[in-house]
């Protein structure tokens, strides 16, 4: 789903507006800022900007989650009307015996279970699911940029910095299983 | 005045026993939580990691010397292969007289998210093998490999043909590009790059919600409904709790061994094209030679039979048999069916070409 230019733009000035603020204001507050050259605080008024310019973005990814979780929902509801025109065609009167409502029971399972095995089959609805997942991913990133921004503040490791350890980790095991390899089987380690 | 509507009084009658039995249930059935799933005693002879080697007790006298290893799946736990005493794909081999072995990928942790292909077959997969031939004395083994699980069995046997006596792919995922399934549909469009990097391991819910839209009425209206109406029923109740456990207990799969599987299998199809690398190793299906027995099942929703099929072709192997039988993807390893048809047929089928 694309948006309107009108939307874009004023997307844009926003995103715009939005900067110059946090930067000027930024600027014109450095000069007491630089008092405190260490501490929390001073990180986190650093780092303001950063947290601002990661909460435009995610307002713009918010609108494209919207769409896409829009358009998801919009597929599931057009899907159920359909199966539910197709119901009532195939069963015009509410059954009034056991052994009619066991039977009308399954026809109801059978026509709702094929109209939405159709939709999860089908390419548009995996492409928007796709995309909706995307664009909750992105959210997801710039959340974790904004967390690892207040982490930084007060001197803790961020997600990205545990992320290179578990990395170094990884790798380092490697190294070792590769080692242990070649001195239990006198090979050259490279699997064989 | 009258009303037209004249109902059944049959049907009030069912709605009140409906919540009878609804009232009923937690008398008659335990919650999932109070069960322990896994019904046959094991030692865990090997770990390493998250991952356990799991070598199940047996009373039976052994037929074989050439044990069989068993690499379950990535998705849910290995539970579902020893789910019930009468349906227990475990239980069912030791009782053919075969030495039986399970690897368990445990539950893996964000530190695991650079586990990947390489780690799983030439780490976790070759040093299982490694310790078994250690512990039997013998040059190589029988392996079994069910749903992602054959996917890493394939890779496996094409690296190390001469470990594997014979192979066992229970509906593998082998070539994504015929797989007609839902599950395929949207790994095909997913941006697993993007997953990997930023969330690391792919969540169980993530993985929960793909399974719970593959059949969203018969699975999640029908089947409680029939639940509730079998309330007296003992055995389908047990057995109901038993599977839905198993069902909701899926651990996270680690990002980069996800990125690798959908991009390699789904994406863009190199395994049956044996363009696959794995740490730089080609992974040739030619390579496979070994008797090779291949599983389907026609009513599988979650692997279609398309998707696994290709690899009886794809192989070097003379000695290969193909089966396909009339049941689903769980109906194939943990059902009266699977008792009675596919496990018969498979323990056989081993018997004949291992050592004995």
């Amino acid at each position: 789903m694309s948006y309107t230019e009108e939307y874009k733009k004023s997307l844009g000035y926003y995103k715009h507006a939005s900067v110059f603020w946090t930067d000027l204001i930024s600027l014109m507050s450095s000069r007491p800022q630089s008092l405190m050259s260490t501490g929390p605080f001073r990180k986190l008024g650093v780092n303001a900007k950063k947290a601002s310019a990661e909460m435009i973005e995610i307002n713009q990814e918010l609108a494209e989650f919207n769409a896409r979780l829009g358009e998801y929902y919009k597929q599931l509801t057009d899907t159920w009307n359909e199966a539910q025109k197709q119901f009532s065609k195939k069963v015009p009167e509410i059954p009034t015996d056991t052994e009619h409502l066991d039977a009308t029971k399954r026809i109801w399972i059978d026509i709702f279970e094929n109209y939405f095995t159709r939709l999860f089959d089908s390419q548009e609805f995996a492409e928007n699911f796709g995309k909706l997942v995307s664009s909750e991913l992105e959210l997801a990133k710039h959340w974790n940029n904004v967390t690892s921004l207040m982490l930084e503040s007060v001197n803790m490791p961020t997600k990205k910095e545990i992320d290179e350890l578990y990395k170094e980790l990884h790798l380092l095991r490697k190294r070792v299983a590769k080692l242990e390899k070649i001195d239990n089987h006198g090979g050259n380690g490279s699997g064989k | 005045m009258e009303s037209e509507l004249r109902i059944d009084p049959r049907i009030l009658e069912e709605f009140l026993q409906m919540n009878r039995n609804i009232l009923d249930a937690p008398k008659l059935a335990a919650a999932p939580d109070e069960i322990i799933l896994g019904m046959t005693p094991y030692d865990v002879v090997y770990s390493e990691g998250k991952m356990r080697l799991l070598h199940f007790n047996s009373t039976q006298q052994k037929q074989v010397k050439t044990p069989l290893l068993i690499t379950y799946a990535l998705i849910n736990r290995y539970h579902i292969l020893d789910i019930h005493p009468q349906k227990s794909w475990v239980r069912n081999m030791l009782e053919q007289g075969l030495d039986v072995y399970l690897i368990d990928w445990g539950t893996p942790t964000t530190m695991d998210r650079y586990l990947g292909f390489d780690d799983y077959v030439n780490g976790y997969m070759d040093n299982c093998v490694d310790f078994i031939l250690h512990e039997s004395g013998i040059a190589n083994v029988s392996m079994q490999g069910y749903c992602t699980g054959g996917t890493l069995a394939t890779v496996y046997a094409s690296l190390y043909p001469e470990k594997i006596k014979n192979l066992i792919l229970t509906a593998p995922v082998i070539d994504g590009s015929r797989d007609s399934t839902v599950v395929a549909n949207l790994a095909k469009h997913m941006d697993v790059d993007k997953m990997a990097d930023i969330v690391g391991n792919v969540p169980p819910e993530f993985m929960y919600y793909v399974f719970s839209i593959l059949k969203p009425f018969e699975q999640g209206l029908e089947k409680y409904v029939q639940f509730f109406k079998n309330i007296h029923n003992k055995e389908y109740v047990e057995n109901f709790i038993r599977v839905e456990k198993w069902l909701s207990d899926t651990p996270p799969i680690p990002g980069e061994l996800f990125r690798e599987w959908v991009k390699n299998v789904y994406q863009d199809n190199l395994l049956i094209r044996n363009q696959m690398h794995v740490s730089g190793r080609q992974i040739n299906l030619k390579n496979i030679s070994m008797p090779v027995f291949t599983q389907v099942a026609v009513g599988d929703h979650l692997v279609s039979p398309e998707c696994s099929m290709p690899i009886h072709y794809a192989i070097s192997s003379e000695d290969k048999t193909l089966r396909m039988y009339a049941t689903g993807h769980v109906g194939m390893i943990a059902s009266s069916f699977s008792q009675k048809k596919v496990l018969p047929e498979l323990g056989q089928w081993i018997k004949e070409r291992s050592e004995k």
